[in-house]
């Protein structure tokens, strides 16, 4: 799981959170501070599509 | 002589969150339980080291908009996390130490303390945990 920061109280908005032993993440979450960082879905290979018509 | 004068530079964080600009007063104070040793034959009462209990005490103003002091502490109440406190903003050294309190409960969290014509403020105490301090 990765997280954004967004609040300057945490660090450099935009940069990833890597949490440190002991700190609450559910209530930095809560408050707003930071954010999971979105999931890129893996691209799906590309299909052709048979076109010709027999 | 050997002075310490506190202006505005102590850093205060909690949870990770600096919340340096909401407090106007922190106290790190350890505490280790005094454990009775004293046997026959002593002619005074000697202790020896029981479990620590360290103690971080803040006067914070109290603001409920986003990822101020509410913000910070609202889940954490009941909870433990870590704390840290250092004298100066000026880089973590011998002379600068940072205290840390991690794994330290909060177990009480006033929430309005209003008065009129006072700002709101409000005092909190983290109990606990694993004290260290480092210098680099």
């Amino acid at each position: 799981m990765k997280y954004e920061i967004v609040s300057p109280r945490i660090g450099t908005p935009g940069d990833e959170y890597e949490p440190v032993e002991g700190v609450n993440v559910d209530a930095l979450l809560a408050g707003g501070f930071i954010i999971q960082s979105p999931n890129k879905a893996p691209k799906g290979a590309k299909t052709k599509t048979d076109t010709n018509e027999e | 002589m050997a002075t310490s004068t506190y202006l505005s530079s102590p850093v205060v964080t909690v949870n990770a969150v600096d919340l340096t600009d909401q407090c106007n007063a922190a106290a790190i104070t350890r505490f280790l339980e005094a454990l009775e040793s004293t046997a026959f034959g002593s002619s005074s009462r000697v202790y020896v080291k029981g479990l620590e209990n360290s103690t971080l005490t803040l006067s914070l103003y109290n603001s409920f908009a986003l990822t101020e002091t509410y913000a910070t502490l609202n889940a954490l109440v009941g909870t433990s996390t870590t704390v840290t406190l250092k004298p100066t903003s000026a880089a973590t050294s011998a002379t600068n130490p940072i205290f840390t309190l991690t794994g330290t409960y909060l177990e009480t969290l006033p929430l309005v303390n209003g008065q009129l014509g006072a700002l709101d403020t409000i005092d909190i105490v983290f109990t606990g945990g694993v004290f260290s301090v480092a210098i680099v």
